[in-house]
């Protein structure tokens, strides 16, 4: 038996290394845009369609746990949470770009050559049956068995974070050198906390 | 043309870099907190190239379960970052993290 198995070739279909290259290179644009961009918002969905673009190369060479995972879970909650910390502080406001502006159109076609991209392989390729269904029953056994104290140590720090951030957003903050703060404060009475400006 | 192991690593160090940049030269607190983001993706792609195209067939899954566990240390650390950067704001009324703001 060899140590460590036999090597696993690299991907030669070519409609799927097309892909993988543009699903590489929207992926470093879409994560340049989005510490590039001065909008917050815009920087925050260039962020989600990062997170989306790593779980679409994910599905051509992980298994679909880790594809289902980080779309439907990672992306949601990160995406979320950035959201959550605008509208509770900047707030949302529409976008001043028009529909017919060159923003739109440019990310109308991007949009629109990965979907014909995408269709591309889906014809030509069996993929991502084929990738999918082999390997994510092994990652499961392997997350149950063999992976289970960091799981459960995994299910620690999410809660520890979740309790912590809770425990920050209710914390009262200090008053700032110029003014400008507020604070949070616990009425002797037990009535409930309530905001003081200063 | 094939897509390899040096593929998906080049493409993970110009995301870590990516995320070095937003960290050492942005000031806002938020794009900060996306740039760490972006460096635990870099590692967690790092993680499942290797354990695609380099470990062999007796380790495929074990990249695969660190990208599971970098993603979800990603999350807490936003939750909490994004905690202090509601904090900040509420203080100082900007997202900006000055050392001379006063």
């Amino acid at each position: 038996m060899p140590l460590i198995g036999a090597l696993p070739q690299p991907i030669s279909s070519a409609p799927f290394v097309l892909l993988v290259y543009l699903v590489l290179i929207l992926l470093i644009g879409s994560a340049l845009a989005s510490v590039l961009l001065r909008n917050t918002l815009y920087g925050i969905a260039a962020f989600a369609a990062s997170m989306v673009l790593v779980a679409l190369l994910y599905l051509a060479i992980a298994p679909f746990l880790l594809v289902a995972v980080q779309l439907l879970v990672f992306t949601t909650v990160s995406a979320a949470l950035l959201i959550g910390l605008l509208r509770a502080t900047t707030g949302i406001r529409a976008s001043r770009v028009g529909r017919l502006s060159p923003e739109w159109i440019i990310g109308t076609a991007v949009s629109a050559a990965m979907v014909a991209l995408l269709a591309l392989v889906l014809g030509a390729t069996s993929w991502p049956v084929v990738a999918c269904c082999a390997v994510s029953e092994s990652l499961g056994f392997a997350l149950g068995n063999t992976y289970a104290v960091g799981l459960a140590t995994l299910a620690v720090i999410l809660g520890s974070a979740a309790l912590g951030s809770g425990l920050l957003l209710l914390a009262p903050t200090l008053p700032s050198a110029r003014g400008g703060g507020s604070a949070t404060s616990r009425s002797p009475g037990g009535e409930g906390s309530r905001t003081v400006r200063r | 043309m094939t897509a390899g192991l040096n593929l998906v690593l080049v493409a993970s160090a110009a995301l870590f870099a990516v995320g070095v940049f937003a960290v050492v030269a942005r000031r806002s607190a938020v794009v900060m907190l996306l740039g760490t983001q972006f460096m635990f993706m870099a590692g967690a792609l790092a993680f499942v190239a290797f354990g695609r195209f380099g470990l062999g067939a007796t380790h495929a899954t074990a990249g695969a379960a660190m990208a599971l566990f970098a993603g979800a240390v990603a999350v807490a650390e936003l939750a909490v970052g994004l905690a202090m950067a509601a904090l900040i704001y509420r203080d100082h009324r900007s997202f900006a993290l000055d050392a001379d703001r006063g």
